[in-house]
C-alpha cells in the first residue's frame, strides 16, 4: 500500500504551536512520536478500534486514548448510558445517586473496597492515596518504584523536572521493582517514618520492558507493609479492569489497602476512582479533596455502564486472548524476517521491542512505518487492545507489520 | 501514559550560554522570548535552594572553566582573526582553584588545545584561592589571580590573552544585527553548542540535582548535531561519568540534529520553542529518547548560575 502522508495534520500542528504551548503539550505532544513524519496528530472521528486522522487516514488503534477506550470508541451501550443521563442532569448543584449507585457497584466488584471516591484524572486519585496514608499514619515518607508514573504533581515527577523545587522531592524514597530488600532497607532507613508504599500492580514503564512481579513478591510486600504498619496502595490507573474486574491485585492474590483507578472505568467518560479498606474510611473522609467536575453525573453513568458491560462479556478475558494473537502473530512475522520482537507486560496492555536495536532506533523507524500504514503504534509507551479489535483488525494489523518490516530492510 | 518520563516533554530550551556571566546575560538579551519572565539571577534564588554559596561558586568555577574556557580552542578552529591573533604564541597556562577546578590552555604552533586538569606544561600557573576568586575574574573584576609560576610571561596575560578572550565574547555576545551574518550566526551556533555540551559535564560533576538526573539516565551516548555536516558536539552518560566530545559518532544511541543553522540558533538561545520545532520537524530526535530528555533537563539548569 501507499503509506500515509499528513499535510492536514502538519498545517493544524503549525498554526497550533502559534497558540498553544509546543503546539501539542503532555503525552499527546510530538517529542515521543519518532520520526514525528510517520504520525498524524489530529482527529476528530473514532468508531470502535478504529480513528480517522485529519487527512482521512484510518487507523487501527493500539493507544486507546491511553487506556480509556477499552470497549471500543464510541460504544453504544456506554454511550446510551451517559446520553440518558446527560439528558436528566450531569454537573448540578448537588450530587447524582449515580454516585452512589456507582460506588455501590465497585464496592462489589472489587474485593478489598469497603467504599468509594471519585474525581477525573489518575493524579486525583494517586494524590489522595498519598493523603490518605500520611493522615491516617502521622507519617512523612512515601516509598515508590523508580520509573513508575503516577502523575504530574511536583512530587511524583524525577529530580530537576521543570517548575519542581527539590523540597518536592524530599520524602520520596524510589526503590527498584520487584525488589523486597530495596523495601526492607528503606523502611529500616526511616523507622516509623514511611506513610505509604505506593506502586503499579506491574511494572509497566517507558522504554524499558514492562515487569510483571516475581513469584511472591505482592505477598511479602503486603506482609511486610503490615507488620511496619504502612499504607499499601496500589495505582491501577493504567492496569485497572484491563487484566482483573477486581483489580489486578486480584491476579497476583494480594491485598493492598488502598486502589486508584482512572483510564478504563468510563471508557473515555472522564472520570477516576479511589477504593480502600474499611479501615482507612474515617481518613479518607477527613482529606480534604474535591474539584468542579467531581460530582458530574454523565461520566458516572458511563462508568456504570462501562464497569456493568466489562463483567458481562468478561472483558479482561477478550482483551487478554485478543493481546496473545496479536503478540504471537508479530513474533512471528518479525522472526520471518530476522528480527526479534519482545513482549512484556499483561497482553491486554503489552510492551513491544525489537531487541535487535538496544538503540530503539529500529523500533521506531518499524513503529513509523507500521502507522504510515494504518496501525497506530508508538515506540516509547506499553500498547492498549480493546474488546472492539477484531479477528479482522488483528490480520490486518499482521499484515501491516510485514509490510512495514520491508519497508524498514530496504532502507536500512 | 507516561509524561514526565518521557521525552523532552519539558522545552529543550533555553539551552545555555554558560559560565561567563557576562557573556550568557548578553546572549539572554538577545532572547526576550524565553528571558522576559526571568528575574536577574542575583535576584533569583530559585533552585540554588540547599547549596551554599560556596557551593554556588564552586559549579560557576567549573562553568567558566570546564565549558566557557574550553571554548577557546574552538574559537580558534573556526575564527580566522582568532587565529591571526595566536599565530605566534607559545604559551600554556594552567588555572587551578585552590580545593576547586583546574584546567589549562595552550597555545603553540598557531593552535589552541585546553584541557581539564593539570598539565606538565604550563609556562604559567595561575592559583585562585576560592571558586569565587576565578569567578569575579571571569566577570571583568580586577583582583588578580596568584601566578605561582611564569612571571615573566604576565606581560602576556595582561596585554594578549585579553585579545583572544575579547574574540569570544565577540561571538557570544551578538549585538543588534550581528547574527543576520550567515558566517557569523554560524560562530555564535558551533560555540554555543560546545558550551552547552561541556556545560552539561561539569554541571553533573559539581550539582547535585544535575548528578541525580544523570543517575537516574541509562547508559549511552547522544549526539547533538547540526544538518549532516554542521556542527556537532556528544555527550555520554554512563554510571563512570559523563564524557563530552565534538564531532560526529558512528553509532551513536541517541541523536538530536537541528535542520540548519538558524534552528540551531533559534533553539539553543532559547527564542524558539524546542517542542514545537519538533512538531514542525525542524528538529529530529531518533533513538533512546531519555538521553535527550535529561540532557536537556541539565543544560536548562546552565542558567540558574549566571550571577
Ligand atoms: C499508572 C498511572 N498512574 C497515574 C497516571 C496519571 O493519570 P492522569 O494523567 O489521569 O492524572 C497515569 C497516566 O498515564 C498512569 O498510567
Amino acid at each position: 500500500m501507499t503509506p500515509y502522508e499528513y499535510p492536514k495534520s502538519t498545517e493544524l500542528l503549525a498554526r497550533a504551536s502559534k497558540v498553544i504551548p509546543g503546539g501539542i503539550y503532555g503525552h499527546f505532544g510530538p517529542p515521543p512520536y519518532v520520526p514525528v513524519s510517520a504520525y498524524p496528530f489530529w482527529s476528530d472521528r473514532a468508531q470502535g478500534a478504529h480513528f480517522w486522522d485529519v487527512d482521512g487516514n484510518r487507523f487501527i488503534d493500539y493507544m486507546c486514548a491511553y487506556g480509556p477506550m477499552i470497549l471500543g470508541y464510541a460504544n453504544p451501550v456506554v454511550d446510551a448510558a451517559y446520553k440518558a443521563q446527560m439528558e436528566q442532569a450531569d454537573s448540578n448543584s448537588l450530587c447524582s445517586p449515580r454516585m452512589i449507585e456507582l460506588a455501590e457497584l465497585m464496592v462489589d466488584m472489587i474485593p478489598i473496597a469497603d467504599w468509594a471516591f471519585f474525581a477525573k484524572n489518575g493524579a486525583d486519585m494517586t494524590n489522595l492515596a498519598v493523603m490518605t496514608a500520611r493522615a491516617a499514619t502521622n507519617r512523612k515518607k512515601i516509598i515508590a518504584i523508580k520509573g513508575g508514573y503516577h502523575g504530574t504533581t511536583p512530587w511524583m515527577q524525577g529530580p530537576g523536572h521543570h517548575g519542581l523545587t527539590d523540597d518536592d522531592l524530599n520524602h520520596i524514597i524510589r526503590i527498584p521493582f520487584n525488589d523486597i530488600v530495596a523495601l526492607e532497607r528503606a523502611i529500616s532507613q526511616y523507622p516509623n517514618d514511611v506513610a505509604g508504599f505506593i506502586s503499579s500492580p506491574y511494572h509497566h514503564p517507558i522504554f524499558t520492558d514492562n515487569e510483571l512481579p516475581a513469584p511472591g513478591y505482592w505477598q511479602q510486600v503486603q506482609a511486610l507493609l503490615k507488620k511496619n504498619g504502612i499504607v499499601f496502595i496500589i495505582d491501577d490507573v493504567r492496569a485497572g479492569f484491563r487484566v482483573n474486574l477486581g483489580g489486578t491485585c486480584e491476579q497476583y492474590g494480594f491485598k493492598p489497602d488502598l486502589i486508584a483507578f482512572c483510564k478504563a472505568i468510563g471508557n473515555g467518560y472522564p472520570i477516576s476512582a479511589l477504593v480502600g479498606t474499611e479501615a482507612l474510611r474515617n481518613d479518607v473522609s477527613k482529606v480534604f479533596h474535591t474539584g468542579s467536575y467531581w460530582f458530574s453525573a454523565g461520566p458516572m453513568a458511563a462508568a456504570i455502564a462501562t464497569l456493568t458491560e466489562l463483567r458481562r462479556i468478561d472483558g479482561p478475558k477478550i482483551l487478554r486472548e485478543t493481546g496473545e494473537k496479536l503478540a504471537k502473530g508479530m513474533i512471528d512475522v518479525a522472526a520471518s524476517h530476522g528480527y526479534t520482537i519482545k513482549v512484556s507486560g499483561e497482553p491486554s496492555m503489552m510492551y513491544v521491542r525489537i531487541t535487535d536495536d538496544p538503540t530503539l532506533m529500529l523500533q521506531q523507524a518499524w513503529c513509523g512505518e507500521c502507522t504510515r500504514r494504518g496501525a497506530f503504534f508508538t515506540s516509547h509507551h506499553n500498547w492498549f487492545v480493546s474488546t472492539a479489535h477484531t479477528d479482522e483488525d488483528i490480520q490486518e494489523t499482521l499484515r501491516i507489520c510485514d509490510e512495514a518490516f520491508k519497508a524498514v530492510k530496504k532502507t536500512a | 501514559m507516561t509524561c514526565r518520563e518521557v521525552i523532552p516533554i519539558h522545552p529543550i530550551t533555553p539551552m545555555p550560554h554558560a559560565g561567563n556571566p557576562r557573556l550568557v546575560r548578553a546572549i539572554l538579551k538577545n532572547a526576550p522570548v524565553c528571558a522576559s519572565f526571568k528575574l536577574p539571577a542575583k535576584a533569583c534564588r530559585h533552585g540554588l535552594e540547599g547549596l551554599s554559596i560556596m557551593g554556588v561558586d564552586q559549579i560557576k568555577a567549573s562553568l567558566n572553566l570546564g565549558a566557557v574556557l574550553q571554548n577557546l580552542a574552538e574559537l580558534c578552529r573556526l575564527d580566522p582573526e582568532s587565529q591571526k591573533l595566536i599565530r605566534d604564541w607559545d604559551v600554556c597556562v594552567q588555572f587551578t582553584v585552590f580545593a576547586g577546578p583546574k584546567a589549562w590552555v595552550e597555545f603553540r604552533g598557531g593552535e589552541c588545545r585546553t584541557g581539564l586538569g593539570t598539565t606538565a606544561l604550563s609556562d604559567v600557573h595561575l592559583v585562585f584561592v576560592t571558586p569565587g576568586h576565578l569567578n569575579a575574574m571571569f566577570a571583568g573584576s580586577a583582583i588578580p589571580p596568584i601566578p605561582v609560576k611564569g612571571f615573566k610571561r604576565l606581560g602576556f596575560l595582561k596585554n594578549e590573552f585579553p585579545r583572544i578572550t575579547a574574540r569570544l565574547e565577540h561571538y557570544l555576545k551578538p549585538g543588534p544585527g550581528m547574527l543576520d551574518d550567515p558566517a557569523f550566526l554560524a560562530a555564535n551556533t558551533t560555540l554555543t553548542l560546545h558550551t552547552a555540551a561541556n556545560a552539561l559535564r561539569e554541571l553533573v560533576k559539581t550539582e547535585p540535582t544535575a548528578g541525580k538526573i544523570a543517575a537516574g539516565t541509562p547508559t549511552g551516548r547522544l549526539q547533538l548535531a547540526v544538518g549532516s555536516d554542521g556542527p556537532a558536539a556528544w555527550v555520554s552518560f554512563s554510571p563512570n561519568g559523563m564524557e563530552v566530545g565534538r564531532g560526529r559518532l558512528e553509532h551513536p544511541d541517541a541523536t538530536m540534529t537541528f535542520r540548519d543553522i538558524p534552528v540551531a540558533q533559534g533553539v539553543l538561545s532559547g527564542k524558539e520553542d524546542g517542542l514545537a520545532a519538533i512538531g514542525r520537524g525542524e528538529v529530529v530526535i531518533w533513538g533512546m529518547l531519555p538521553l535527550i530528555d535529561s540532557a536537556t533537563l541539565i543544560m536548562d539548569r546552565v542558567e540558574r548560575y549566571l550571577a
